[in-house]
């Protein structure tokens, strides 16, 4: 498990343009030397940021993946999915 | 000894340039800012000093400070891809290094940054309120985002070690402040709304009740309400609150000259001037 890992990466992506272009192009391939467990990398591919953000991800850098669709995150999707997320806020 | 001769309160959306940019001067946006901007002129400061919120740009979670002071001759910015000018602006770098030994001897130990630029949280107010970059510029980064954050008691009490350090300021000077954010705002967590926007306001009735207490200069029950978990509730992008009531330290309990409030928005725009 390395939230910090996948932070990491969602900066990288505003941050880093050839990273950027990358993960456009080959999702798979442009994570594939990050330090990520394998569920991560699943959750990560499938755009799963329910689990992202339960692991803890937090949900400001998440958001940037939506600037430019990765890992099919429009934002229609990304705020139909996280609004499912468990919200520890609610307890 | 420097002279604190108002305090202003402002959004920094990153949003809002391109906005204004597009819908023209006549915006509510634009006004809102227009009007707190006449305010800063008229007060005329030599120095502006911003309590801020670092959104992962300047630092990052490798070393996030919960309170830091940039020490530098010059900084610029946005350098989060803002899209806005981009703009450089002197920082009154002694005055600067006056404030954090100040703090230090009244106990905040304030992070030094001496290498930085800065994000959408200074610029935005900065392109509405001084876009001739002609004030001199001061960023107090607090974290407001990493939680746990600083207590509001906390952040109030470091806006009183800073005004200590104004007092003690060898030299006349004319100091402005400004606390930068919003009240209640989701972004990418659960309360976010449906659809195609980024950003959500979740908590109408906490924005209204931080501009009730702020209009009242009911400080001690701002500082009371303002835990971490309300403040949360208003989303997760709600403890920039924090920047305001650093801001309000400076000043102590003052009735506001004016508090705009931003219809639909989880902020409002507070001017505070008595001279």
């Amino acid at each position: 498990m390395s939230v910090y890992a996948i932070n990491k990466l969602c900066r990288d992506a505003l941050h880093d343009l050839a990273f950027r272009e990358a993960l456009k192009r080959d999702p798979a391939a442009a994570i594939a030397s990050r330090d990520l467990t394998a569920d991560e990398r699943k959750a990560l591919l499938e755009g799963d940021v329910v689990r992202l953000y339960e692991w803890g991800c937090h949900p400001f850098l998440l958001a940037y993946l939506t600037r430019w669709d990765l890992f099919g995150l429009t934002q229609p999707i990304y705020n139909k999915r996280i609004r499912t997320a468990h919200d520890a806020r609610d307890e | 000894m420097a002279e604190i001769v108002a305090a202003f309160g402002v959004p920094h959306a990153p949003a809002f340039p391109a906005l204004v940019a597009r819908e023209g001067p006549n915006c509510e946006t634009a006004r809102l800012y227009a009007e707190v901007a006449e305010h800063v002129a008229a007060a005329a400061p030599d120095v502006l000093i911003v309590f801020t919120d670092d959104h992962f740009n300047t630092f990052f979670l490798d070393n996030f400070p919960t309170f830091a002071i940039g020490i530098a001759e010059t900084t610029a910015g946005p350098n989060d891809q803002t899209p806005m000018p981009h703009y450089q602006v002197a920082v009154p770098g002694a005055l600067a290094a006056h404030i954090r030994a100040t703090a230090l001897e009244q106990g905040f130990d304030i992070a030094l940054v001496q290498d930085f630029d800065v994000d959408h949280a200074v610029m935005v107010p900065l392109h509405f309120l001084t876009p001739k970059m002609q004030v001199p510029v001061l960023p107090i980064f607090v974290n407001a985002l990493a939680p746990p954050l600083p207590t509001a008691r906390r952040c109030y009490a470091l806006g009183e070690a800073v005004r200590a350090a104004m007092e003690s300021w060898p030299k006349p000077l004319r100091v402005a402040v400004i606390g930068s954010g919003s009240f209640s705002l989701e972004i990418g967590g659960p309360r976010v709304p449906p659809g195609d926007r980024a950003a959500g306001f979740p908590d109408p009735e906490w924005t209204n009740q931080v501009q009730v207490l702020l209009s009242q200069a009911r400080v001690d029950d701002l500082l009371d309400a303002a835990t971490f978990a309300r403040m949360q509730r208003a989303g997760n992008i709600g403890g920039e609150l924090l920047n305001w009531i650093a801001m309000l330290g400076m000043i102590g309990a003052r009735k506001p000259r004016a508090m705009l409030p931003h219809a639909g928005h989880g902020h409002a725009f507070g001017v505070w001037r008595w001279n």
